[in-house]
């Protein structure tokens, strides 16, 4: 067939592209079929990537968008602190530390594999997955009372845990000896690794297939691909200057100004408080990639995303900020942070151009954690989960109801038919919150009501269901939606009302009630009209 | 005599395969047609084809059926109002469904909306637990009324499912016998008939999409069943499946979503019982049609099936899931009809969007403007403009080359170039595609041998068996026809997974060999119930296995004797082994038992083929002429055209060569050299590529 090496005609770059996304998409599977943790297989809170050697982001598996931007920055992070000249074939990192690549929490675990075809770096595998303990003060990990980023658990500064095809032995010891969950840790870490060496095994295929020089062309294509569609789509958007302020629970203001020029996006967060001894911390990556959501969506809302997408993109930030914190801050819950700074950029830019986006949706992950020891087995259990909500409506359509927040994709409930078997509570109800909210010419979607009953003698829960007690905006005359809170119900006749809890015991017979708000109504109400 | 007959309704012909056995003399005669599909009334069209080859209905003693009645009726939401009733305070799991949002960037993404509207779920108290045990009585009381609203409401038919009712069915069964008590004249199913594993929203929505589409097949069951009965057919009548067996007409009445993906089993059921014919048990079975590509994996003769299956779930959209073991195969958008076309910053894409039939490709036509793959390969020769659709369409090749030059005036390239540019992006399209239902499970495709067919199964498969390394393709004499030729080996078929969680210990043992021991008495009942004896019915069973917390699990075959503790352990390390080849490692964990699949099937009168007997005519009498082939990456190459249907055991020849039958066209590469075997098939041995 083709020589090796022919000259990279289009369409065999478009056959090395192709190829390089259906090695992504596989790489996703794998690591879905085989974790251990049903917050990797079943909510899939993890994410694959494959990058060009400097780390720049190639390919991406589907799964949850906020994940798809990591990989590189993390990729980028191990080449500047180990130096290319010391990455060697079998080698492998891992990393979880926001200081040291890991982006987000330290939950998150990051492998990253360096591709070599024919003695020649061509590639870097990755992967990363939310596991579901990894140490620190409070069972799960994502504690809302840590004061910094040792209460939060195990740091894996971006090290090896293989060095030349050796695996690093006391690394695997440091990391078994460091959860409370042993077995699904070890689990997720050989699904994680296997995943990676999956995809090695493909771009090598690959890469000997067409040449080294055809890959690296078909890389630098896409990337060129990439950034002309986005700039295309900026050309469309009406430039200007848009700023929005933002009152928090805890009375800080978080502001944030999108300039739109026909070939510049600029997102300035620099003006946003400082950092906190509180775990709402984001790291400026983790910040760059709620920009990227917005970014994305407005300029090409396909799925393709890589280095190149994002080259119109200027973020600024100011260290030491609450979005560039300094290396002891915690950030557990960086996720209600990142979602909701991805929820102050899009109401920024919706009262300016309400026709391209939707109201407000309940701009919450909803994280919750309960665990306990299974009555029916004696194990015990770590339920590891986000809830679905309303998202508001949009120029054209009510909004739709009971889907995962904006920084997920490719995620999914947990049935109640499982939950009962593996966390032996004992699900109540499950249906959609008909709390008022969202009127409009187009309605919000419909939060959800979740209830668990506990049947172990205690258990123990944490939730972060929005960092602000408002409720999701309207737009362009369409009301406000409800709010997201938790409810439980003790068994002696009492109830309780929060949005935060780290910890809290329960008691057999009280019932958590999760509750989702309805999403933003657009377009004055007296204006709808039924069909 | 023996007459056989097996029909196929697909989206634009009914296919039929006959297959005549004179007892005395042993001889066989296979007769193959096609007529026009006739929608809405599909009979119309089977009548027509039944016809049009000349079988005399009344000496027919088999009759295999598929139908695309259930796609359809969900494809184009032309079924019945549906109403649900299900467990108190789980009303809208039908709405809710996993949350998931596939086109992740996309802020203004919609939901699909529930098959059932909110007003039409309905509540009734009464819990199981995952155990199966009774928590809360069920309460009938309100069930009077809600049937009283559902009438009133114009409902047609009534979906029930319960929580748990995977392991314990008894609370459906009272609703379902209340409804039928209550309401006699409405359709009525409950997820227990359907499937025994859990996760409620599939489960559901199994049920309502089952209860959907029931009115509309029953009606037009009943309708062919009467017309073949006026014509004088009293032989036994069978309903192909998605799990690649055929199944009676009573029992697809009740659940008649297990249709849903008929007619590509029949095609993989085809695949491999070709290859058992031929001796090739490890097979990639590959369909190319008008607007997709379907390919799936066979090992050891065995087809595999999933019930993780779902309807118009794409890169974009969620779907509907349809939890029903279906013939795990990956569909693509990639056929003869899809569409190359230019995204804003010109680079050629081709598919998933298709021509269709109307206006089809270019050289229909039929007013066609967008280059297909179809146009792509008449312009360079490899579909022959004089024998476009077996003759019957003249190809409009003016029109071609205007849609080509579409592309090539854009991109500053020839025609050609064009062409040859969406042959290659859509064989790699159906490369990743063959590369998911292969290497991503951990089979190398080397091991395997390619049997393609559909229309443009022969134009592709050489090419991309060469990619993928395949050493030798099969191509099906009655390729054209080759799904209703599957029907027409397929066994009477019966798959019962049942979800059931236990830790797979020698301890434990005995709940599994209750469960499979309660399962085949489920099986023998059934049946019985149609004359079948137990002796007749075999059985395989697999355990679905993982490793303990895990949630995904493997199949893995169970042994045939006891479980006993030596059982246990063989079986564990069976598991470890599979596990390891899927995934690439293995865990020294406990191994846990989610469930069975147990696959009962009973043969109705299977006929094998025969060999057919050569008339001593020469390969040279076989040759049309010759013409320039463009084989895109090799170049163009003066090629032998063979008539298919002249083609006789024994022959053999090299490409570069083009076989033309009249609903296939197969193009053999340069240094392939084909074989015709003994039942007209023929082989294609692929030359050995580096890499």
């Amino acid at each position: 067939m083709a020589a090796p090496d022919a000259a990279a005609d289009p369409f065999t770059l478009a056959v090395i592209q192709s190829s390089i996304a259906a090695i992504g998409e596989e790489m996703f599977a794998a690591l879905r079929q085989t974790a251990m943790s049903a917050i990797i297989y079943e909510v899939l809170d993890m994410g694959t990537g494959i990058t060009d050697p400097d780390g720049r982001l190639a390919a991406s598996g589907c799964g949850i968008p906020t994940f798809v931007a990591v990989i590189d920055k993390a990729v980028a992070r191990v080449i500047a602190l180990h130096g290319t000249a010391a990455i060697r074939p079998g080698d492998l990192f891992v990393t979880n530390d926001p200081h040291f690549g890991g982006v987000t929490h330290l939950n998150d675990i990051v492998l990253l594999l360096p591709v070599f075809a024919d003695g020649h770096l061509v590639a870097w595998t990755g992967n990363i997955a939310h596991w579901p303990d990894i140490g620190g003060m409070v069972a799960g990990s994502m504690g809302a009372d840590a004061t910094d980023i040792w209460q939060e658990g195990l740091r894996l500064p971006a090290v090896r845990l293989f060095e030349a095809g050796r695996a690093v032995a006391p690394v695997f010891a440091i990391m078994r000896a460091n959860t409370r969950l042993p077995e699904a840790l070890e689990g997720d870490l050989w699904a994680g690794i296997a995943a990676l060496r999956l995809g090695e095994r493909r771009i090598v295929d690959l890469v000997r297939r067409y040449g080294r020089a055809a890959f690296a062309a078909a890389m630098a294509d896409a990337f060129d691909h990439s950034e002309q569609t986005s700039r295309a789509g900026l050309r469309h958007l009406p430039p200007g200057r848009h700023s929005l302020r933002d009152t928090g629970p805890d009375g800080q203001v978080w502001t944030v100004h999108v300039e739109i020029a026909p070939d510049r996006f600029t997102v300035d967060l620099a003006d946003c408080p400082d950092a906190a001894a509180t775990p709402y911390n984001l790291s400026r990556d983790g910040a760059v990639i709620a920009a990227q959501m917005i970014f994305k969506a407005l300029t090409d809302p396909g799925q393709t995303a890589n280095a190149g997408s994002f080259r119109p993109l200027t973020v600024i930030t100011r260290p030491g900020s609450i979005f560039d914190p300094p290396p002891h801050a915690p950030q557990g819950l960086y996720f209600e942070s990142r979602i909701r700074l991805i929820d102050l950029i899009w109401h920024c830019l919706a009262e300016a151009m309400p026709h391209l986006l939707p109201a407000g949706h309940f701009a919450s992950i909803c994280s919750t954690v309960l665990s306990g020891l299974n009555p029916d087995t004696g194990r015990r259990f770590t339920v590891v989960e986000p809830q679905v909500g309303g998202w508001g409506a949009t120029e054209a359509a009510d909004g739709i109801s009971a889907n995962f927040a904006a920084g997920h994709g490719e995620t999914f409930n947990c049935p109640a038919e499982i939950a009962e078997a593996r966390y032996g509570v004992l699900v109540g109800q499950r249906r959609l919150n008909d709390a008022p909210g969202g009127a409009g010419r187009f309605r919000g979607g419909r939060g959800a009501v979740t209830e668990w009953r506990i049947r172990a003698p205690e258990a123990f829960l944490s939730v972060a269901y929005g960092a602000a007690p408002r409720h999701p905006w309207g737009l362009a005359g369409g009301e406000a939606g409800s709010p997201n809170y938790v409810e439980v119900d003790r068994s002696d006749g009492g109830r309780e009302r929060f949005t935060v809890a780290t910890h809290l015991a329960l008691r057999q017979g009280d019932v958590v009630r999760l509750v989702t708000g309805t999403g933003g109504g657009h377009g004055d109400p007296a204006r709808r009209t039924l069909a | 005599m023996t007459i056989r007959v097996a029909t196929d309704v697909g989206g634009t012909f009914t296919d039929l395969v006959s297959l005549v056995v004179d007892p005395a003399t042993g001889t066989q005669s296979v007769r193959i047609a096609k007529a026009d599909t006739t929608p809405p009334e599909f009979e119309r069209g089977v009548m027509t084809v039944l016809g049009k080859a000349g079988i005399p209905l009344d000496r027919v003693d088999f009759l295999a059926h598929g139908t695309t009645v259930v796609i359809n009726a969900l494809t184009e939401r032309k079924g019945a109002r549906v109403g649900l009733i299900t467990t108190e305070g789980f009303r809208d799991v039908l709405e809710i469904a996993r949350g998931n949002r596939p086109d992740f960037f996309n802020l203004h993404y919609r939901k699909p909306p529930p098959f059932v509207p909110r007003h039409l779920r309905r509540e009734l108290a009464g819990r199981i637990s995952f155990k199966g045990e009774e928590l809360t009585p069920l309460d009938l009381s309100p069930l009077p009324g809600i049937l009283a609203e559902f009438r009133a409401a114009g409902v047609q038919a009534v979906a029930i499912c319960f929580l748990h009712a995977y392991a314990e069915p008894a609370h459906e069964a009272r609703a379902v016998a209340a409804v039928r008590a209550l309401w006699p004249e409405a359709s009525v199913v409950a997820s227990h008939q359907i499937t025994r594993e859990w996760r409620e929203y599939e489960r559901t929505n199994t049920t309502v999409l089952s209860a959907y589409v029931q009115p509309a097949a029953a009606r037009y069951l009943g309708r062919l069943k009467s017309g073949l009965t006026e014509a004088g057919f009293g032989g036994r009548f069978y309903v192909m499946q998605s799990n690649c067996g055929v199944e009676t007409l009573e029992a697809v009445a009740e659940t008649p979503i297990t249709m849903v993906e008929s007619g590509p089993a029949s095609g993989v059921w085809g695949a491999a019982a070709l290859g058992r014919l031929i001796g090739e048990a490890n097979v990639l079975a590959l369909d190319i049609g008008g607007t997709t590509a379907k390919c799936a994996l066979i090992e050891n003769g065995q087809v595999k099936l999933s019930s993780d299956y779902w309807i118009e779930r794409t890169r974009v959209t969620s779907g509907y899931p349809i939890m029903v073991p279906v013939i795990d195969l990956v569909e693509i958008g990639n056929g003869g009809g899809s569409i190359a076309w230019l995204d804003a910053l010109n680079k050629l894409h081709v598919g998933p969007q298709s021509a269709g039939a109307m206006p089809g490709p270019a050289a229909y036509g039929r007013g066609g403007s967008d280059a297909t793959t179809t146009d792509a390969n008449l312009a360079l020769g490899r579909i022959n403009p004089d024998y476009f659709c077996g003759g019957e369409i003249v190809a409009d090749m003016p029109a071609v080359g205007r849609a080509l030059d579409a592309l090539a005036t854009p991109l500053g390239m020839t025609r050609t170039e064009v062409a040859r540019g969406i042959l290659r992006i859509a064989n790699n399209n159906m490369v990743n595609a063959l590369k998911l239902v292969s290497l991503n499970r951990g089979y190398d495709p080397r091991d395997f041998t390619m049997i393609a067919f559909g229309g443009g199964g022969g134009m592709h498969a050489a090419a991309l068996a060469a990619e993928l390394g395949v050493r030798k393709v099969v191509i099906p004499a009655a390729a054209s026809v080759f799904c209703a030729w599957g029907m027409l080996m397929s066994d009477l078929r019966r798959d019962y997974v049942v979800t059931r969680v236990a830790d797979f210990t020698a301890e434990k043992a005995d709940d599994v060999a209750a469960l499979i021991a309660e399962t085949q008495q489920r099986a023998h009942a059934m049946f019985a119930a149609e004359g079948i004896a137990p002796s007749q019915v075999r059985f395989d069973v697999y355990g679905r296995l993982r490793y303990q917390n895990q949630e995904h699990s493997v199949e893995v075959p169970m042994p045939a004797g006891p479980l006993d503790a030596a059982a246990v352990a063989d079986t564990t390390a069976r598991f470890h082994d599979i596990y390891q080849r899927h995934y690439t490692y293995r865990l020294d964990v406990p191994v846990e038992f989610v469930g069975l699949h147990l696959v009962a099937a009973a043969e109705v009168g299977k006929l094998a083929p025969s060999p057919l007997r050569p008339t001593g005519r020469t390969l040279a009498a076989t040759v049309k002429g010759h013409r320039s082939v463009d084989y895109a990456l090799e170049g163009a190459h003066d090629a032998a055209i063979y008539d298919g249907d002249m083609l006789e055991p024994g022959m053999r020849f090299m490409g570069p060569a083009v076989i033309e039958q009249p609903g296939a066209t197969t193009v053999v590469h340069p240094g392939q050299q084909v074989t015709v075997d003994d039942f007209g098939n023929f082989h294609i041995q692929i030359a050995a590529t580096e890499g």
